[in-house]
């Protein structure tokens, strides 16, 4: 039963972090490879403010917002000349970003490692099913679940969203219509930024926080988003889900061959269903 | 009235526009016709500020719009309807259609009255964008575009390619459009609809105008047109 908590807290997070970095691909077509980076910077900044205030929910708020800004800046002064120039610009771009990003940690905060700690509401333990379970986990699990049900009404069902996914298919045509298609992208990218800031801020009372933390983290989050279907957020759900019990279930019972699962699921999505495990005739969220 | 006087366009270096002069009033059905490639799409693309001008003015009223963005031009009540539709495939019929009066202020055509004059579409509201007939997407771009309630409506080959039943529905629609007062320029490969509907006509030709005048008068000089229209031979 621990287990499976373990799994799903741990596939939450990966859909925090994975929901942001699809939204940005499927309504950009630009692969963030700065996203673990924001991540990471969304923890340190939780941290600290969490640190100055004492408050976890304002580290929370304060690390989504900053994140989502940086996004904004990034995307408004870098990403937006190189939109009609090939992908490889882009590419280069998110990995000078990283490297950016990267600096500033190490001037603001140092290269050691920093831990949170966790929040004192959040911090015990529940018994269920005959298993100890730490309500951190819970909350894990519970916030996750919700922001995925608000991005997907975001996304689905209001005016926002409608122009998102109008603007992703044919962005001159929006245009065409008066609506302002490099705010949107402004706004998308800054969105997909401040929820990798928020996967930050929620991981970062479980992990130290630290200049790699993103490695690991990142390179489940590209799976997840591939499982899913490039920009596909109801996909990005259910895939993050499958690799966290894939990994929770893994380490528990073989854990030399976790990588070796969650690798052979990626490659052998790739060969059979390279549009996604769950993709589904033309419409796609 | 919209206008472009004296407009020069490239596409890379060659000149796709040379010198074109065109005036639509706000209140007038003007139609622009020519033969394939002869530049009608370039100038209705020209019109909406999708391509820069490397000479002449391009006018909304009597404001110079030559260096508007595309989406202020739409803002100012000018839509296009263009000739691949650009129906949104990942939306539905009825999102397709809000989207067109997202950006603009409520008028005389709302969703109520598209769906009047397309009821086609009003059957085909959940369906998604990429579940249409060639006939519906035309209605479905027209619908998009009348939401946004334009001062001019640009046409590019709205009937290219439907059945004689929809045309007819088609040309019905345009002028109701125009009779609530709506301008509408009207692009053709041949004469057949701009003569039920447009008060004005400019034959282009390689870029350029070749022949302009009232309908009135391309009746008198039908054969002359045609033949412009046909060989782009002037005489
Ligand atoms: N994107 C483009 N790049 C380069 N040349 C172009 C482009 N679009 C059009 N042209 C050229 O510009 C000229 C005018 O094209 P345009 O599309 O305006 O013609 P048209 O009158 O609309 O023709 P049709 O009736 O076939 O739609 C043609 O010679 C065409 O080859
Ligand atoms: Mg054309």
């Amino acid at each position: 039963m621990s287990t499976l908590i373990i799994g799903l807290s741990l596939g939450m997070l990966l859909f925090l972090l994975a929901s942001g970095l699809t939204l940005i691909f499927g309504m950009l077509g630009v692969i963030n490879f700065a996203h673990g980076a924001l991540y990471m910077l969304g923890a340190y900044i939780a941290f600290d403010i969490g640190r100055h205030t004492g408050s976890f929910v304002a580290g929370l708020i304060g690390a989504t917002v900053l994140v989502a800004l940086a996004g904004a800046l990034i995307e408004r002064l870098a990403l937006r000349p190189l939109y009609d120039r090939p992908h490889f610009y882009q590419l280069i771009l998110t990995f000078g970003v990283i490297l950016v990003i990267s600096e500033v940690v190490k001037v603001v905060w140092g290269l050691g490692y920093q831990e949170s700690t966790m929040p004192p509401a959040l911090a015990g333990t529940v018994d269920m099913f005959g298993s100890t379970i730490p309500v951190y986990r819970l909350f894990v699990i519970g916030f996750g679940a919700l922001v995925s049900g608000g991005l997907f009404l975001l996304i689905e069902k209001s005016t926002f969203g409608m122009l998102v996914r109008a603007a992703s298919s044919d962005g001159e045509m929006v245009r065409l219509l008066g609506l302002p298609v490099a705010s949107v992208r402004m706004a998308v990218f800054a969105l997909g930024s401040g929820l990798a800031g928020l996967a930050g801020a929620i991981a970062a009372p479980l992990f130290p926080i630290e200049l790699g933390m993103a490695t690991n983290t990142i390179i489940d989050c590209f799976i997840v988003v591939i499982l899913g279907g490039l920009g596909n957020i109801r996909g990005a759900v259910a895939a993050s889900l499958l690799i966290g019990l894939v990994r929770a279930i893994g380490y528990s019972y073989m854990p030399s061959w976790v990588d070796i699962l969650t690798f052979s699921l990626l490659i052998a999505t790739l060969l059979t269903r390279p549009q996604g495990l769950f993709f589904r005739a033309t419409r796609s969220a | 009235m919209i206008a472009l006087e004296h407009a020069s366009v490239k596409y890379g270096h060659a000149l796709a526009l040379e010198d074109i002069s065109i005036e639509v009033g706000l209140h007038e059905i003007v139609a622009i016709v020519g033969r394939n490639g002869a530049g009608k799409s370039t100038t209705l693309k020209t019109l909406v500020g999708l391509l820069p001008l490397v000479a002449g003015r391009r006018v909304f009223g009597e404001r110079d719009i030559s260096r508007l963005s595309v989406e202020q031009i739409a803002r100012q009540g000018v839509a296009l309807v263009p000739d691949t539709r650009r129906i949104f495939p990942n939306l539905t019929v009825r999102e397709n259609l809000r989207i067109g009066a997202v950006a603009h202020q409520p008028g005389y055509w709302t969703e109520a009255r598209v769906l009047e004059v397309f009821p086609r579409l009003g059957e085909r509201i959940d369906f998604g964008g990429d579940q249409l007939s060639g006939g519906e997407q035309q209605m479905l771009a027209i619908a998009r575009a009348l939401l946004g309630n334009p001062r001019i409506l640009l046409l590019d080959e709205p009937t290219e390619g439907l059945a004689p039943l929809i045309v007819d529905q088609l040309v019905e629609v345009f002028a109701h459009v125009h009779r609530q007062g709506t301008g509408i320029v009207l692009v053709e490969q041949n004469l057949k609809v701009p003569m039920k509907l447009a008060h004005r006509q400019y034959v282009l030709d390689h870029g350029q105008v070749v022949w302009s005048g009232t309908s009135a008068e391309l009746k008198d000089q039908r054969q002359l047109v045609e033949n412009l229209i046909t060989t782009g031979a002037a005489q």
